[in-house]
């Protein structure tokens, strides 16, 4: 952890961050109406949305005297070891039950290592399923990537289908935001998402939609929330690490937030993208 | 001449915008086809205005969207190549209306228009579907989807107390590759059976490679198409259905468009490339439920440069300087003036060695400038629907025409 930077907001603007918070426990307040405990997970890749719906989390958890969910992380072969040493770090400080999802097999075919070929035939049945089941059946190898769209899915998409249905989970939290989105009904919070061919049913629970980047930033300097160093070095949007890139060298916190994308340096947005003008025959 | 003159909304009033990908407009019954495969949205056009001369900014998404979500033409910033952001000089339509307190809200499903190139600017909620699972045989989140999410946000839009709104929604499904159901085949051609197998062979061995040798094929492409369409028209209907069930039909004016339309060998090209004829360029335009009800068929010139204006002005907002196309609610003798589509002239994928293409159309008059070929056209659109007979060198109208295009080749770009 860097240095606690300085902040200073009005009142005003606390109150409105106080409010968004308690708008946030009103959400996990639902999710515990709804499902036991053990039923739930909290998704945490130790950025600093997740990390925010993960402290939020911990503050309800401790006001109603419930105990937390377990937390689930993806190592999808390509981590920051500033990412990695923020999760181990606080999953002790805040004595969490912590639960790493890895595609293994993908990792041993690749050597453990990056732009490493992959043979297909190599891979596990599930794993040529999933190839086949988004449209790459063609292929018999391919450069192992964390956020190539084969990539992204064997590494991050399977290995979470997976762990719901071994698991059992019912429910997740994530922590994706709409930002500066207008009031929403609480509908939008929770996503049932319906069984698929190779996707477990299960819902997903948003309780920081609500909360814009710089809503963010704000609440977890006010706060004191940790936060991965790399944002001080200017990352906005933390990736996979050799796919995460940065625009600027000032702290994430500092920079225009408005007149910048936050995701400006992600690859994975690129290459959904371009394969979706792939697949109609624009690539 | 029009049959009625637009006029701003009152205040509570939505604006919702519905673009259909891929859609050319001689297809529809309402804008003179013979087909029968799009009773609803011919019914829509009986009960409001119908633009029947609307020309598209450019032949295919990325030349054409630049008009109609910011008033501006596609080569005016070097934006367009492969993997560019759009650029800030370009104003989204979004963007005024959000600073002005409207709500603003799209749902879409095409790559082109995705935030990763820039095109989430100033809504509120700006759904693209990227980040969703799509198969090989239908490579976008389809209409029956994106309805869903406009339900959704209706109804959550109306519980939080209904500023207006503006609700922009665009569908993919007309688009290739053309994998429609069998019903809908059924509907164009009973006798027609493909397995989904053989229709996206067809995709790939000949519209992708732009074959047009096979006469047999193309009609085949062309009825596949026009199965989509049989389909759109049963999801722009769910569409409106949806806007009834929330109370948003009264409340809003709704203008229903396309981006391009669809070439099927008329002049030697499928799909959609850098080809300024009517085939691509002519696209249906309505604009209904507009204050006053206003019905009827105008034939004053509109290309999709002028909805944003237009939109501004419905919401009674001030011009934005910036805009290029003019409001459908100004005089039509402000109209008289031509409209211009530009793009550049590829065929099939894009390559750095595409040249430009530009035209500009006054009254039925339409002159082209392809700088590969450094070559120019004249059609008159009314006497030479097909657009065989180059009239560039014969027209007593070349040398004006010719001059209204000038000042928009090799102008600098930003």
């Amino acid at each position: 952890m860097p240095e606690k930077p300085a902040v200073r907001l009005s009142p005003e603007r606390i109150s409105e961050l106080e409010a968004k918070v308690a708008k946030s426990k009103e959400i996990f307040g639902q999710a515990y109406d709804r499902f036991p405990v053990g039923d739930l997970r909290m998704i945490w890749s130790g950025g600093k949305d997740s990390t925010l719906a993960l402290w939020i989390c911990r503050a309800f958890c401790r006001e109603r005297k419930l105990s937390m969910p377990t937390s689930f992380t993806i190592d999808e072969g390509d981590c920051f070891e500033e990412i990695d040493r923020l999760l181990r770090d606080y999953a002790r400080e805040w004595g969490l039950q912590l639960d790493w999802g890895r595609n293994d097999d993908v990792l041993r075919a690749a050597g453990h290592t990056l732009m490493a070929d992959v043979e297909v035939s190599s891979l596990s049945e599930r794993n040529q399923a999933e190839i086949r089941r988004i449209g790459m059946g063609d292929l018999t190898r391919f450069p192992f990537e964390a956020e190539s769209y084969i990539g992204n899915h064997l590494m991050k998409t399977v290995v979470f289908n997976a762990y719901v249905e071994e698991k059992g989970v019912r429910a997740v939290f994530q922590g994706l935001r709409w930002d500066e989105q207008a009031a929403r009904t609480d509908d939008e919070y929770f996503d049932d998402v319906p069984a698929g061919e190779l996707t477990p049913a299960h819902t997903r629970i948003r309780p920081i939609l609500h909360f814009s980047e710089r809503d963010v930033w704000d609440a977890t300097l006010h706060f004191g929330i940790p936060f991965c160093p790399l944002y001080a070095q200017g990352y906005r949007s933390l990736g996979a690490k050799t796919t995460s890139g940065r625009l600027s060298d000032v702290p994430a916190w500092e920079q225009n937030l408005a007149a910048t994308p936050e995701r400006a340096g992600r690859r994975q947005d690129k290459e959904a993208t371009m394969e979706r003008l792939r697949k109609l025959g624009y690539m | 001449m029009c049959p009625a003159r637009l006029a701003p909304m009152n205040a509570s009033q939505n604006v919702i915008l519905l673009t259909i990908d891929t859609l050319r407009a001689d297809v529809l019954g309402c804008c003179g086809g013979h087909l029968g495969l799009s009773p609803f949205i011919d019914s829509l056009a009986a009960s409001g205005m119908r633009y029947s001369r609307a020309q598209a900014a450019g032949p295919y998404t990325q030349a054409s969207f630049p008009g109609i979500l910011t008033s501006s033409y596609y080569l005016d910033h070097q934006d367009h190549g492969k993997g560019r952001t759009l650029s800030r000089e370009r104003v989204v339509i979004s963007e005024p209306l959000r600073k002005a307190g409207v709500a603003t809200a799209a749902f879409h499903s095409n790559p082109y228009l995705s935030a990763f190139f820039g095109w989430n600017r100033g809504w509120d909620v700006f759904y693209d579907s990227m980040q969703d699972q799509v198969s090989d045989e239908v490579p976008f989140i389809q209409a029956p989807a994106i309805n869903a999410r406009v339900d959704r946000w209706l109804g959550a839009h109306a519980a939080a107390g209904r500023k207006p709104f503006f609700l922009w929604t665009h569908y993919m499904d007309m688009h290739e590759p053309y994998v429609p159901e069998q019903k809908h085949v059924d509907a164009v051609d009973p006798g027609l059976r493909l397995s989904s197998q053989e229709m996206l062979g067809l995709f790939k061995n000949t519209l992708l490679p732009r074959d047009v040798s096979d006469p047999g094929k193309v009609e085949t492409l062309r009825k596949l198409y026009l199965a989509n369409l049989r389909k759109i028209d049963d999801c722009v209907k769910e569409f409106f259905d949806i806007l009834e069930r929330h109370g948003a039909l009264e409340d809003s004016t709704i203008i229903v468009t396309s981006d391009h339309g669809d070439e099927f060998g008329e002049h030697g090209g499928l799909s959609h490339d850098g080809c300024m004829r009517s085939e691509l360029l002519h696209v249906p335009l309505l604009v209904l439920n507009a204050p006053g009800s206003p019905k009827g068929v105008c034939d004053r010139l509109a290309g999709g440069a002028d909805i944003p204006p237009t939109i501004l002005e419905l919401f009674g907002l001030p011009a934005e300087s910036r805009f290029q196309g003019r409001s459908l609610l100004s005089p039509d003798d402000e109209a008289a003036r031509g409209v211009f589509s530009e793009a550049m002239g590829k065929r099939g994928r894009q390559k750095d060695t595409d040249r430009p293409v530009y035209c500009y159309r006054e009254e039925d008059l339409r002159v082209s400038y392809l700088a590969e070929e450094d070559r120019w056209e004249l059609f008159d659109l009314a006497a030479d629907p097909a657009e065989k007979r180059n009239l560039m060198d014969c027209s007593p109208r070349a040398g004006e025409m010719k001059a209204g295009l000038a000042p928009r080749i090799d102008r600098k770009r930003t």
